[in-house]
């Protein structure tokens, strides 16, 4: 089933690793796994800044951003990433995951504005979920 | 189990290792085809193996102090990893370290670093391995020896070299693989001649397989870069005696327990026949691998992790039992961050209580002979050995990384292996079974989940260095370095050597170096070039 966004066309999301983290099973294995659920997956990889992500965002029409990491770099570029992904008025949703991610993170990561938080042994399912949610309130 | 390796048999019979001929495929431990290890007499003491733990975090000076923290607890080597901007040759002020400056291993980007992380550590005594660039490791311990006044050949230890694979798996370091392939060509080739007792050549097929290929791909993967490599020396007309004794291969263990001890086995016996039948080698030690081991850290859970004490004393008990020349457990708070203190001596300990109270290194080999374990080695070494062929056979590896072949590969070997923990076809405790709610998944929580900050202090310090060393001097290494790097017939250690002596930093080297090979000085950010 392919996953439609609130405009009808397929759900884009754009998949990026910030800073110099290089460990890139989650974000290939998320990648994968919304392909196989019809999501359109745009791989921006390792070594993204807030400006690359949010340019690369806009560029490709992403409906969501997913952030992986492995390391605790995301913290030192979240308030940047949220900033940069505010367009006129709204905000592409932002999500991250990842196994660094603990229950307290996660609490103020979604206090600070991130949409949606992945810790460790998320469900495919869940994140599938997610994405769909996401991509059908943003632009409404 | 991650292969299809195990399947089959409910048990195995004589009838199944009945090819074996003891002599030619076996042999005595210590003796051609060096199947059943390097040793005719293990060591049943302390120094079964060379204990060490990954370690390295924050400024080199705060490294130091957990080196002689790990010695003091009986560590007789030590492990050292560069954090995110090190090991990709970056400076710690560049724009993109700022967030992870100390924090996923040690801070480390000129001689002087190099000279305060190993202050008052015995060189002569204690063993020296690093997760660095090449390059740049063997370019500072030389200069680090003679400061110290030791000579730089009676230094021990060693240095991965990643040339074909790093860039698409956790070690990109931001060069073309051409540049990647010789410098581990240069710093093996200078170490052979000034260097000898260090391993300059660690071919690190852990890496390059944690949470991605399985034990054939790791293998075939790391004998296709041997190959290339032990070639590409012989070519510039290095004997291979004069460097075979000193490659180490640092495989990965995984909780395929049976298959990990065949694994290495077979490495061995594929190994041994290799560098004496196809390579000529006539040097005996140059037909035994020498096998060094980290324990998976992708084995680890986030979830309930003192569950991971238990896989690294299962894994241990695998590496003693197949004979390793050095072992390294990834530690229960991998899943979270480098390792604590607390981490730490818990790993050693496990080393420790295999190696001293269990009589799993009493003999050399103590599964030798055993219908099923050298029928899996047979199995394995023939899996390992037609997909080194076959890998071969699409074409030479400097091309084959520049079509993306080892990406993909390595690609699809990680969804592969993400995919089998989510769908649960592979068991994994407290993920996909066993689980329990978070609220009461608590033990360790409070040590796992502690952060570690980055050394902003220490970029500090550099910029201050960088403001104040003699400048004319660092320009024209710097020029010089991108003039030897444009002619591929220069080696590039003795002006690497020069511009480290010179204040010179390895990310300002590494850039010169790219430049030569029309890339950008700073290709994440764009940084322009200081000379």
């Amino acid at each position: 089933m392919e996953a439609e966004a609130r405009n009808g066309k397929r759900v884009r999301v754009l998949i990026a690793i910030l800073g110099l983290d290089q460990h890139e099973t989650g974000a290939l294995a998320v990648s994968a796994m919304l392909r196989d659920a019809g999501v359109e997956v745009i791989y921006l990889g390792r070594f993204a800044s807030p400006e690359s992500v949010a340019a690369a965002a806009v560029e490709e029409s992403a409906d969501v951003v997913g952030i992986s990491c492995h390391s605790w770099e995301y913290i030192h570029y979240l308030d940047d990433l949220l900033r940069a992904l505010e367009r006129g008025g709204e905000r592409i949703p932002l999500m991250i995951g990842g196994s660094v991610i603990s229950p307290s993170d996660k609490a103020r990561l979604l206090e600070k504005g991130v949409s949606a938080v992945f810790g460790a042994g998320t469900s495919s399912d869940d994140i599938v979920a997610t994405v769909r949610k996401l991509a059908g309130a943003f632009g409404s | 189990m991650p292969t299809d390796a195990n399947a089959g048999k409910p048990y195995y019979r004589p009838e199944d290792i009945s090819g074996i001929d003891y002599a030619t495929d076996l042999n005595d431990p210590g003796a051609y085809p060096y199947t059943r290890g390097r040793r005719t007499q293990p060591r049943h003491d302390a120094n079964s193996w060379i204990l060490r733990e990954l370690s390295g975090e924050g400024s080199p000076a705060h490294s130091n102090r957990q080196f002689r923290d790990l010695i003091a607890r009986g560590a007789v080597g030590l492990d050292v990893i560069g954090d995110a901007p090190s090991v990709g040759c970056l400076d710690p002020d560049h724009p993109f370290a700022r967030a992870a400056v100390g924090t996923q291993g040690v801070s480390i980007c000129r001689l002087q670093d190099f000279i305060e992380l190993y202050e008052g550590i015995p060189l002569d005594r204690i063993t020296l391995s690093h997760s660095l660039p090449s390059w740049f490791t063997v370019a500072c311990l030389y200069l680090l020896a003679r400061n110290h006044e030791v000579a730089p050949g009676a230094l021990r230890g060693s240095v991965i070299q990643a040339p074909l694979y790093g860039e698409d798996y956790c070690y990109a370091v931001h060069m073309p693989v051409e540049l990647r392939l010789r410098l581990t060509l240069d710093s093996i080739e200078f170490c052979t001649r000034e260097m000898p007792r260090f391993h300059s050549f660690v071919e690190d097929t852990y890496f390059v397989s944690d949470g991605g290929p399985d034990v054939v791909d790791e293998m075939a993967l790391g004998f296709v870069e041997i190959r290339k490599v032990v070639r590409e020396l012989m070519k510039r007309g290095l004997n291979i005696d004069s460097f075979g004794p000193r490659i180490a291969i640092l495989v990965n263990c995984r909780m395929g327990f049976f298959e990990e001890i065949a694994k290495i086995r077979a490495s061995r016996r594929i190994f041994a026949r290799m560098m004496r039948e196809e390579f000529g080698a006539k040097d005996s030690r140059s037909w035994s691998a020498n096998i060094t081991a980290h324990t998976a850290g992708s084995a680890l859970t986030a979830q309930q992790p003192a569950n991971n004490v238990v896989r690294g004393a299962v894994q241990a008990v695998a590496l003693a039992l197949a004979g390793v020349q050095a072992m390294e457990i990834s530690t229960f708070d991998e899943a979270y961050r480098t390792p604590s203190r607390e981490a730490h001596l818990l790993a050693l300990r496990t080393q420790q209580i295999v190696g001293l109270e269990t009589d799993c290194s009493k003999v050399a080999d103590p599964l030798g002979g055993s219908y099923y374990v050298e029928s899996l080695t047979n199995k394995v070494e023939r899996r390992i050995a037609d997909r080194i062929h076959e890998i071969e056979a699409l074409g030479d590896p400097v091309d084959l990384s520049n079509r993306g072949y080892f990406r993909r590969l390595l690609e699809q070997a990680m969804i592969t292996r993400a995919a089998e923990i989510q769908n649960g076809s592979v068991a994994k405790v407290g993920v996909n079974v066993c689980q329990i709610p978070e609220e009461e998944d608590t033990m360790l929580r409070e040590v796992v989940e502690t952060k570690i900050e980055p050394c902003l202090d220490h970029i500090e310090r550099i910029r201050e260095f960088k403001r104040t060393r003699d400048q004319a001097r660092v320009r024209s290494t710097l020029t010089e370095i991108r003039s030897r790097a444009a002619d591929p017939k220069e080696s590039l250690i003795v002006p690497a050597i020069s511009a480290l002596a010179a204040d010179a930093t390895i990310g300002e080297i590494s850039g010169a170096m790219r430049m030569a090979y029309g890339m950008r000085y700073d290709p994440l950010s764009g940084t322009p070039a200081p000379f």
